[in-house]
């Protein structure tokens, strides 16, 4: 079983609110002081990959698009229990958006030795789009299930344990196929231990341009625009709300509140 | 000399995985683990399982050998949230160098792996009611008999005394004075070894502290760790290199200390604004942070001078003036920065609702162990003066 999972490096999400800023000239997030990590979703991803490869055997590489700071989310994920890692890298690809993106995964993935299964976070942490995963699944031509948060079995067809109203459901997934990983109790990701954070050192992070990948920049130029980004800025009101009555009071609580378009 | 303190990308790693386990599992218990003065056995299990144990141990015995650095780049890490969780990595490594730096092929072969992994826990066993800093004046005895010694005599302040699996300690063989010590391994449970008052301190509460009696206890020659007269040396050696550890759970707790007062004052209003704009907290906060820098220093370069003059098991010379340094000096800003920190919170200071009150009474005992602040100013002036080394 080869296993594929598809990994973004962003900012630390957790860093405190009054920390996060954005540029509205580049209409991008300011680093600032923040630390870059693995999206959570992919964490998890990377999970049920690795949970796989101890209960079926098999292999799993994790792939990644990004800057120069990229192999330290390759690290991470190698000292998590991958056994190769891929780098795509290349100085067009500094704009690119979902849709670029998601084309080079699809490259880089057919490039790969024949993957049974790719995986992805159910959406990135920083824009929340969740347009990848299915946007490879769809340029792969392989099917896609979405919100998996656990696998069963060892082959084709694999179940995929689908996060569903109330509890979930469980699909035969012909390989290969694409999933996204959705957070689930089941895959917690561990933390690395020390002795596979210096092993990962060892193992090797291959580089791809997008010449390796049989693509020319304008293929992957960005087809959204972002016309405007901005931190919300939350403001407080406060209002009493008389009444004689606690009837009255409610009523008119209950009016407000509909002039508001709240209720 | 040069010293790089650009941490390399797999120290940048571990560092990470360090502060995520500390957070996860540390962070949100050690305020009750100190309220119940209860020994944070989840903390151990952690570090088993991440590996952490292994970092000081060499690849042949199951460890990783991480460098000196890297190691007080965890503690420091996991000083930032508790000093009890800190320290017990820098107890298991005391407990173990008595045997890394003199110990014989078959005693390390016995209880390196399992002291590597964290299955069995070590304590070193020095410090005695009349003799702490004054090694050579230890009065324990090991009596010579057939096979092996008769230990007798009663230890005192053991961190992890009372749990560990294997104590390393230090009985007089021959004379007075440094030369007739010997350095011995006992097992938990070998007969005429007992544990006797379990003490209750003012900081590292959840911290296992313990008195350790023998009495007519039996150790078998195979036992003894180096030759028989080679116990003060054997503890030198083991000193000079555990000291930038405790330097380092120095460090850490002053910089948690630092990042409480810091995230307060900028969040704490009086007379109409975040108490961080008045210049009364923008010099403590300079201060505090000038301390931890300059500490920070010291540490790593101290244990990087571990690193390069502690291969093999020898005394060491240049690195024990700037261990002693890192020790005092590191500790020393400990006290202040947590008592700084504990001014700034006001009346959240003083209570035990947040960490700081902790970190303050934890911050006194490392102007105290692994010698006294006062002993580390002898060893750092002597090593300028042309006198005899000392202890």
């Amino acid at each position: 079983m080869h296993v594929v999972v598809c990994i973004k490096q962003i900012l630390d999400p957790e860093i405190p609110p009054r920390e996060f800023q954005v540029d509205p000239q580049t209409k991008r997030a300011v680093r600032g002081r923040a630390s870059l990590v693995i999206s959570p979703f992919d964490l998890n991803a990377l999970e049920v990959a690795v949970q796989l490869k101890e209960r079926a055997g098999g292999r799993v590489t994790v792939v990644s698009l990004g800057g120069e700071e990229t192999p330290e989310a390759l690290r991470r994920a190698l000292a998590m229990g991958a056994d190769e890692a891929v780098w795509i890298r290349d100085g067009a690809l500094e704009a690119t958006d979902a849709s670029g993106t998601a084309r080079c995964l699809a490259a880089a993935i057919a490039k790969l030795d024949e993957p049974d299964l790719v995986l992805f976070g159910r959406q990135a942490g920083d824009w929340d789009q969740g347009l990848v995963g299915p946007m490879v699944a769809e340029a792969l031509g392989w099917p896609l299930v979405t919100n998996v948060f656990q696998t069963r079995g060892e082959n084709s067809p694999l179940e995929l344990l689908q996060q569903a109203e109330g509890g979930y459901r469980v699909v035969a997934a012909t390989l290969p196929a694409a999933a996204t990983i959705t957070n689930h109790e089941a895959n917690v990701a561990r933390l690395p231990k020390v002795r596979e954070i210096m092993l990962a050192n060892r193992k090797p992070i291959t580089q791809w341009s997008l010449g390796d990948l049989g693509l020319a920049a304008d293929e992957v130029a960005p087809r959204v625009v972002v016309e405007a980004l901005a931190v919300p800025v939350p403001e407080g009101h406060c209002t009493f709300i008389e009444g004689e009555t606690a009837q009255e009071k409610a009523q008119n609580l209950a009016r407000a509140l509909r002039e508001l378009k709240v209720i | 000399m040069q010293v790089d303190l650009k941490l390399d990308e797999e120290q940048r790693q571990i560092v990470a995985m360090v502060r995520e386990l500390a957070q996860e599992r540390i962070a949100p218990f050690a305020a009750e683990w100190d309220e119940r003065e209860e020994f944070p056995w989840p903390v151990v299990e952690a570090y088993r399982e991440a590996g952490l144990f292994a970092l000081a141990f060499p690849e042949t015995y199951g460890g990783v050998g991480a460098s000196a650095v890297t190691q007080v780049l965890v503690v420091e890490e996991l000083a930032k949230v508790d000093a009890t969780a800190a320290i017990i990595l820098a107890v298991q490594w005391l407990g173990a160098l008595p045997i890394l730096v003199a110990g014989s092929e078959a005693q390390k072969a016995r209880y390196l792996p399992k002291l590597a992994s964290g299955e069995w826990l070590a304590a070193m066993a020095l410090t005695e009611p009349e003799a702490g800093s004054d090694v050579a004046g230890l009065q324990a005895r090991a009596v010579r008999v057939d096979g092996g010694y008769r230990l007798t005599g009663q230890k005192k302040f053991i961190s992890h005394g009372a749990i560990a699996d294997v104590l390393t300690t230090f009985a007089r063989t021959g004379g007075p004075g440094a030369k007739g010590l010997s350095a011995f391994i006992v097992e938990k449970g070998a007969p005429g070894v007992r544990v006797g008052r379990i003490e209750r301190k003012l900081g590292l509460r959840a911290s296992n502290t313990a008195e350790i009696l023998f009495d007519d206890c039996f150790v078998p020659e195979r036992h003894r760790i180096g030759e028989e007269g080679e116990g003060f040396s054997i503890a030198m050696r083991t000193l000079d290199r555990s000291r930038p550890a405790v330097a380092a759970q120095a460090l850490g707790i002053a910089e948690g200390a630092f990042a409480a007062a810091l995230q307060y004052a900028q969040e704490r209003r009086a007379f109409g604004q975040e108490i961080a704009r008045f210049q009364a907290i923008q010099f403590m906060l300079a201060d505090m942070a000038m301390g931890i820098e300059a500490a920070r220093g010291l540490v790593y370069r101290a244990a990087h001078l571990v690193e390069e003059e502690g291969r093999g098991g020898g005394r060491l010379t240049t690195a024990n003036r700037y261990s002693a340094m890192a020790k005092c000096f590191a500790s020393d800003v400990a006290m202040q920065v947590t008592i700084d920190a504990v001014q700034i919170l006001g009346g959240y200071g003083y209570i035990r609702d947040f960490p700081v009150e902790r970190f303050m009474r934890d911050a006194k005992i490392t102007q105290i162990y692994e010698g006294t602040n006062q002993i580390q100013r002898i060893i750092i002036a002597r090593s300028y003066l042309d006198l005899a080394p000392g202890p």
